[in-house]
């Protein structure tokens, strides 16, 4: 019996394979989502009311659509740091979920980087589905390429990501490795493999318009699965013979694409988005249970007790006054970054924590912005006008208003705003105008929120950006970590020490 | 990095997002439920969206 099968099997694929050769048309399905940042439940999108995505639909249709033709599922990218249901468990549930579904294959996108090397390895150590970097030097584990085949169909799979990644995460997630540009390793790869296969895709975590310079520089590429810039190609786009395609962020749409081929070349193709709208009763099982498993480790591990407070922690007054909140914060912050100072938004601070026990859940919600960490160097001049800045509208008690570590300032209240602030003093020693000091702040005022504009203008005036070695080299920005949330970071901290007990030191003073 | 929101060019870092140079740009706040943003070839952006190197973001109303 198993004989026959053995060459039942061979004779079906000699057919098909003469099939191809003798010129018959022959219809494959390529499947991709990028970005999914482990957003397993569906997501609100901008200037839309409805929900879209989740897993358990996503799955359903990645199924459905299966069905109907040969098919590949490939991820572009950034699907293992994101929203807790992927954070606190650094990306283990979403290639839980990736395995169950039966991906192909994905490429590394910067996010991957976000929870270090030996973390990254394990992931890749866990996914039954190749992980693709072309242009990642130093981890090994990382393939360049893989060829896949459907129906005789030779698909060669190249995988790129953005050389940004030193300039977007801790620079220890990179330590050691180098990231190539992107363009002249696919113009490698697809010369080598051009020879190997039928179809060339390059899965590319690099961003929409160099996707569009990538498909205008290397000629031999037939489609572009692309990621990064959570980009909603709606149709396929045409650069040349090449094909690109992204499908927006989240898991809130599917990329579905149809590719028509006679004697080894792409002769049509049909591609577009399928939003994924939650729909009761159209669970796929298996992801529903993984998503239903994981959320119930996210309560607990928000339930989770880290450490203890001896003091009532201030989050109350973070708009008005110095808090030993806002203190807390702000030394976790500087010590961190390795900066001088730090001022943050007191609005940045939403919630208090009563003195006892600190759960996890009590951090995430005095913190509930996904903020991370970012330090960059300021003239003592920037900085007394980011201070003013930051008191000019305590009479409001807008979320601007400043709490600190590393300087001690006072200001009258009741003066003219913008010529508030008296006294500054930095380690100890009156504020040197003239001199840089390394500032640490959130993402949010570093991009001019609040309307603090010093960190705008030193941004602005830094020069080029470069990676060196793995390593961030520029002129202004010390310290850049987008890969790692604030409250994980003070989460962290809280653990690491136990017990507690931040004070008001007379950081900030008001002159009545 | 440069970017243009609207046309008005904002400084970013690398690693920043689509809803930083809305920030950059004094828009994010006010943004209205109804809006969408989109590069220059008309596609619709994520706001968590990578920005590159001179980058053309624009803010369009859900009805336009």
């Amino acid at each position: 019996m198993k004989k026959w099968l053995a060459v039942f099997c061979l004779s079906l694929f000699l057919f098909l394979l003469a099939s191809f050769a003798f010129g018959q048309e022959i219809e494959i399905r390529i499947l991709h989502i990028n970005d999914f940042h482990g957003f397993a439940e569906p997501d609100q999108p901008l200037g839309s009311d409805a929900r879209l995505g989740g897993i358990p639909y996503l799955a359903a249709r990645v199924n459905e659509l299966r069905k109907e033709k040969p098919s590949l599922l490939l991820s572009a990218g950034d699907m293992i740091q994101g929203d807790n249901w992927a954070n606190l468990f650094q990306g283990e549930s979403v290639i839980e979920w990736m395995n169950a579904m039966r991906f192909d294959a994905m490429v590394v996108g910067n996010h991957e980087f976000d929870f270090g090397q030996e973390v990254l390895k394990k992931r890749i150590s866990e996914a039954r589905f190749p992980i693709l970097g072309a242009n990642v030097e130093g981890l090994a584990v990382l393939k360049p390429y893989v060829i896949e085949e459907l129906k005789g169909v030779r698909i060669a799979l190249i995988g790129v990501v953005t050389q940004d990644v030193p300039l977007s995460t801790h620079p220890r997630n990179v330590a050691g490795l180098r990231f190539a540009d992107p363009v002249k390793t696919a113009e490698r790869y697809v010369g080598e493999l051009r020879k190997k296969a039928d179809v060339v895709v390059v899965l590319s975590h690099i961003g929409f318009p160099a996707d569009r310079v990538l498909a205008e520089k290397v000629k031999g590429i037939d489609v572009i699965i692309g990621g990064h810039s959570h980009t909603k190609v709606t149709k396929p786009v045409s650069v040349g013979k090449t094909l690109i395609v992204q499908a927006w962020e989240h898991g809130k749409a599917l990329g579905v694409l149809d590719l028509v081929l006679k004697d080894g070349k792409v002769i049509g193709f049909e591609g577009h988005l399928e939003e994924i709208r939650p729909k009761e009763g159209r669970e796929e099982r298996a992801s529903l249970a993984i998503l239903k498993k994981y959320k119930e480790r996210v309560d607990a591990v928000l339930s989770e007790r880290i450490g203890e407070t001896e003091v009532d922690l201030d989050g109350e007054n973070v708009r008005t006054r110095e808090t030993n909140l806002g203190n807390f914060i702000s030394d976790i912050m500087r010590q961190a970054s390795g900066a001088d100072v730090t001022l943050i938004n007191g609005g940045s601070i939403r919630n208090s924590i009563k003195k006892g026990e600190v759960r996890m859940k009590d951090v995430y919600s005095v913190l509930p912005f996904n903020n991370y960490i970012v330090a960059i160097r300021l003239t003592g001049r920037q900085l007394k006008e980011a201070l003013e800045h930051g008191v000019s509208a305590v009479e409001e008690r807008e979320g601007r208003f400043p709490q600190v570590s590393g300087l001690l300032f006072n200001y009258s209240p009741s003066s003219e705003r913008g010529s508030r602030i008296r006294e500054i003093s930095v380690a100890g020693r009156p504020i040197d105008l003239d001199r840089e000091y390394t500032v640490a702040t959130n993402d949010f005022l570093a991009a001019g929120g609040d309307g603090y504009r010093a960190f705008g203008e030193a941004i602005e005036s830094s020069g080029d950006f470069s990676a060196v070695g793995g390593m961030m080299k520029r002129e202004k920005v010390v310290y850049s970590d987008s890969g790692r949330w604030l409250r994980d970071v003070v989460a962290e901290v809280i653990k690491e020490r136990k017990r507690i007990a931040p004070r008001t030191e007379g950081r900030i003073a008001e002159i009545r | 990095m440069k970017v243009y929101v609207n046309q008005k060019s904002v400084d970013v870092l690398p690693g920043m997002t689509v809803k930083h140079a809305l920030t950059s740009a004094g828009l994010f706040q006010n943004i209205e439920a109804s809006a969408k943003i989109c590069d220059e070839w008309g596609n619709e952006l994520g706001l968590d969206g990578a920005l590159s190197e001179g980058m053309r973001i624009y803010v369009k109303q859900y009805k336009d």
